[in-house]
């Protein structure tokens, strides 16, 4: 029943997308031939349907029944006016011999990724934050201001519809929707080919794309990249459509679909800009681009808006910087984003041989086949060639922001057809490439000669539900570690954990260490409680010239040598006659940057402290106001011992209240703590309403938490499958 | 012209300027002082993140190899186990070929709260290990707990300045007779 439900749930929500496209596309007089018309009606449609299911979140009145009314709307509509009905055969049949080649091969790889793609969801980031978020609007029936995840800031043009699908058939069919873009992009090369005059090329290039095995792999999950490539080479289809007929209706449909693009992915916009530069220069007139850059603003607008009102900044989680907010720290970004480009490699010239065989760093392979990309360069000499090139490189550049295989995936569809169309005419090359990509792609080869992220075999029983949901859910360790916290944790209460879990298996919400500023003070906090260069282990001390002062700050001069090294204070403390002053409610704090958490450089507990989330550099500073002189004579600093490269001096107000320094001079000495910073740290958690913790085995500190779990303050509420769950004592 | 200029430039200035930055703060409520409860019965590796906090003496600050550290005269750590029955004195350590030479044979005393547990002479260098049974009477739960081993030769070094040396220690700790595996 559940594997029907799953089913029904795609089925009826790629309808939906289908009907709407049609309908949309017999509009605009898109006149589009027999094999074109599910791929782009499909994603066209698939569009406006994310835009509409935006709006019914919006209006929190996302419930199951307004959901199916508004697929059926689209289905219905599309039958009663006809434009369901596929166009006419047309004839630009493959050769026999290749056409049965082709043919066995994507229908073997279409069983593997049917019964893949319908097994219960358990994908990292699928059965975590795509369907996580999903299901979490599902219960809210609408949007919910989510501040705790970066993961949860970005635009989700494809997981709005995966809603209607989950509410209906649950996790597995958002995997069977993501299957069907593959398919669309498949489908829509293959198109391509015959429109240009290319059949063998294009049925080539689309099992290129289609056998890939990161593609078979992000296409069978709840991810969105396949899907995000599907919209991309959209635009670029639409966009020659138009170029083809000159008909501005056709402008409508590419803009709307490059608008989704950045609803779908941030870096997808770029087909936005190919699509306007294009239009642009083939009319020499600002009026086409315009009209489309206008359509794409009714995709992109929403989703600015919702993340500026939820977040205080339009492009969430990135630009932090220049959209300062409490939510996400500029560091964690910087940190994040340069890690993206690099994986870890050291030398980005190992990328080629890393993504087409190895896939081990980047996570995924695309085939070796693709070693061959060169060819592509062969499309340079023809017209149709040099149309596939741009878009290639422009995407291509994205690339290097995030350098995981998978973000390759909206290359492939231009580079396989680039690589592909010289030999439109050699049949025998095109059978040899695509038989060798065939064979190093299927999971038990790929197994043969990589470790890397891959399809696994061909889980039917599974698929089917011959073997229960609950059992083959039940062998994976972090479903029973979602499982462990539904039990235990009430309702309402927040979870942390260090590495996360499949959220969408819970109904509590779930706080992962280095996604968001609650939970990176919380993680700072706990990890002072176990990690000694956290703790407070000096103290400067600045002698100051004995008389009385109205505002002070501390002004930090120094540079870092690590990207990572911040400026942290554990506490200010003032003094007069060897006495320390009290921290009057009238006293008034200030710093930057991150001005929202200077008050844990006053809060009189070692295990938090006041950081700058952003790279060492001269010119941050904390401001005290006294609210009326008082006398000062030193200004003490606790400072961790991860304190390297921080130089500070104390500045106060001249009488025109200009900042200037104060003549003090410095003492610094050790400091050892006597208390428990272990209890400090969950005494802080459980001020921020994080009375749960759910600890790996192998997370980083966890032998401390189970071996001093009462000096923590920790009770042990269950241990299994290498994880334990504690609750912070009362 | 101007007019559109301006209206980016506000547009920008919208998007820019208009950050939500908070008015200052005033200290926050102070936090209470937590005192450090006991420990578990525990084995103290020289590579444990919290192994300096409880050193007492002659044991030095830098960890080698990153997982032991050398000695003085006689190193001494501090626990406070939450148990006194069916404990064991446990200590890992190594007698370095290097010092051995100097010094020969050494005879290590092993303490518990100052109380002589046992005494052994080493004839060779290498790896050793010690444990004995601690009489209950001579802890109490939830006290602080001092243990030490002292060596009766230091090796001394050949050009002055240098420290002299011990032995090279692993882990020293109680072990409960019984307890759960951890």
């Amino acid at each position: 029943m559940k594997a029907l439900a799953a089913l029904a749930g795609a089925a009826f929500t790629v309808a939906a997308c289908y009907g709407l496209g049609s309908i949309l596309a017999a509009r605009l007089g898109a006149g589009l031939r027999r094999g074109e018309k599910f791929p782009l009606a499909f994603v066209l449609g698939a569009s406006v349907l994310h835009l509409a299911i935006f709006a019914v979140m919006a209006l929190q009145i996302a419930y199951k029944p307004v959901l199916i009314a508004m697929l059926s709307v689209c289905v219905v509509a599309a039958l009663v006016t006809g434009d369901w009905r596929l166009p006419a055969k047309e004839d630009t049949p493959l050769r026999g011999a290749l056409r049965y080649l082709f043919g066995i091969i994507a229908v073997a790889f279409t069983v593997l990724y049917l019964f893949n793609a319908w097994v219960p969801e358990i994908s990292p980031d699928g059965s975590s934050y795509h369907l996580g978020l999903v299901s979490r609007y599902l219960r809210a029936h609408g949007f919910e201001r989510v501040t705790t995840s970066m993961l949860l800031a970005f635009s989700e043009g494809v997981e709005m519809l995966y809603v209607p699908a989950f509410a209906i058939g649950r996790h597995s069919a958002a995997a069977l929707v993501h299957l069907a873009f593959l398919l669309a992009l498949a489908l829509a090369v293959l198109a391509y080919g015959k429109r240009i005059g290319k059949p063998q090329a294009g049925a080539a290039a689309a099992l290129m794309v289609y056998l890939s095995p990161i593609v078979g792999l992000d296409g069978t999950i709840a991810y969105t990249d396949v899907a995000t490539a599907a919209i991309m080479f959209a635009v670029f289809y639409w966009i020659q459509l138009w170029d083809e007929h000159r008909d501005s209706r056709l402008l409508l449909a590419a803009g709307l679909l490059a608008g989704y693009c950045y609803a779908a992915k941030y870096t997808a916009f770029v087909m936005l800009v190919y699509a306007v530069g294009f239009v642009a220069w083939r009319t020499r007139r600002w009026q086409p681009a315009a009209l489309l850059a206008g359509c794409s603003l009714t995709m992109v607008i929403p989703w600015m808006a919702k993340d500026w009102i939820y977040l205080q900044n339009p492009i969430a989680p990135f630009a932090n910087q220049w959209f300062p907010n409490p939510y996400f720290y500029v560091l964690i970004e910087k940190l994040w984003t340069t890690r993206m480009r690099t994986y870890g490699l050291q030398n980005l010239w190992m990328l080629p041989l890393e993504v087409t065989t190895r896939g081990e760093i980047t996570q995924g392979l695309i085939g070796p086949a693709f070693l061959a990309a060169p060819l592509a360069l062969l499309a340079l000499w023809s017209r149709e060639g040099r149309k596939l090139v741009v878009p290639c490189a422009l995407i291509l550049i994205t690339y290097f922001g995030n350098i995981g295989t998978r973000f390759l995936i909206p290359c492939l569809p231009f580079l396989s057809l680039a690589m592909l169309i010289a030999l439109e005419t050699v049949a025998p090359a095109l059978a040899l490439l695509i038989i060798f990509h065939a064979v190093t792609s299927w999971p038990t080869v790929v197994m043969r000669y990589t470790h890397a992220w891959s399809l696994q075999g061909m889980p039917y029983k599974a698929a089917l539900r011959i073997i229960p949901e609950e059992q083959y859910l039940g062998a994976y360790p972090q479903y029973q570690w979602a499982r462990m916290v539904e039990k235990h944790v009430p309702p309402g209460k927040l979870v942390f954990t260090l590495n996360g879990l499949p959220d969408s298996y819970t109904t509590r919400e779930i706080l992962i260490s280095y996604w968001g500023g609650l939970s990176n003070d919380v993680g700072d906090a706990l990890t002072t409680g176990w990690s000694k260069p956290w703790q407070p282990a000096k103290l400067s001390s600045f002698i100051l010239p004995d008389q009385k002062y109205r505002r002070l700050r501390v002004v930090q001069t120094g540079a870092a040598t690590f990207p990572e090294e911040q400026w942290n204070i554990h506490e200010i403390r003032l003094y007069h006659g060897g006495q320390e002053l009290p921290r009057r409610p009238e006293w008034r704090l200030q710093a930057w940057p991150n001005p929202w958490g200077v008050q844990r450089a006053f809060d009189n507990s070692e295990a938090t402290r006041w950081r700058s989330w952003d790279t060492l550099h001269p010119g941050m500073w904390i401001s005290l106001d006294l609210g009326r002189d008082e006398a000062v004579d030193r200004v003490q600093l606790e400072l961790s011992g991860d304190e390297w490269d921080a130089r500070m001096r104390i500045e106060t107000n001249d009488e025109n209240g200009r900042w200037v320094p104060v003549n003090a001079t410095i003492e610094e000495r050790p400091v050892r703590y006597s208390g428990s910073i272990r209890r400090s740290a969950t005494y802080e958690a459980h001020l921020r309403g994080v009375d749960y913790f759910l600890i790996r085995d192998d997370d980083f500190g966890a032998s401390d938490y189970a071996e001093f779990s009462g000096d923590w303050g920790l009770t042990r509420l269950e241990h299994a499958y290498g994880a334990t769950l504690y609750v912070v004592n009362p | 012209m101007s007019f559109r200029l301006g209206l980016l430039g506000a547009i920008c200035g919208l998007l820019f300027g208009c950050s939500n930055l908070p008015e200052p703060y005033p200290p926050p409520a102070q936090r209470p002082f937590f005192e450090a409860s006991t420990e578990a019965v525990r084995i103290l590796n020289m590579s444990d993140g919290d192994a300096e906090h409880h050193f007492v003496k002659d044991i030095d600050a830098t960890l080698q190899g990153g997982t032991w550290r050398w000695t003085g005269k006689r190193p001494t750590i501090r626990l406070r186990p939450n148990a006194n029955r069916q404990l064991v004195y446990s200590i890992d350590f190594a007698i370095a070929g290097s010092t051995f030479q100097q010094t020969g044979p050494v005879t290590l005393t092993f303490f518990v709260n100052d109380h002589l547990l046992d005494r052994v002479r080493y004839t060779s260098e290498g790896r050793r290990h010690f444990q004995k049974a601690v009489p209950a009477e001579w802890l109490a739960p939830n006290e602080s707990t001092t243990l030490a081993a002292e060596i009766d030769k230091m090796w001394t070094p050949p050009a002055p300045g240098g420290p002299p040396l011990g032995f090279i220690l692993v882990s020293l700790g109680l072990e409960q007779l019984g307890a759960e595996s951890k």
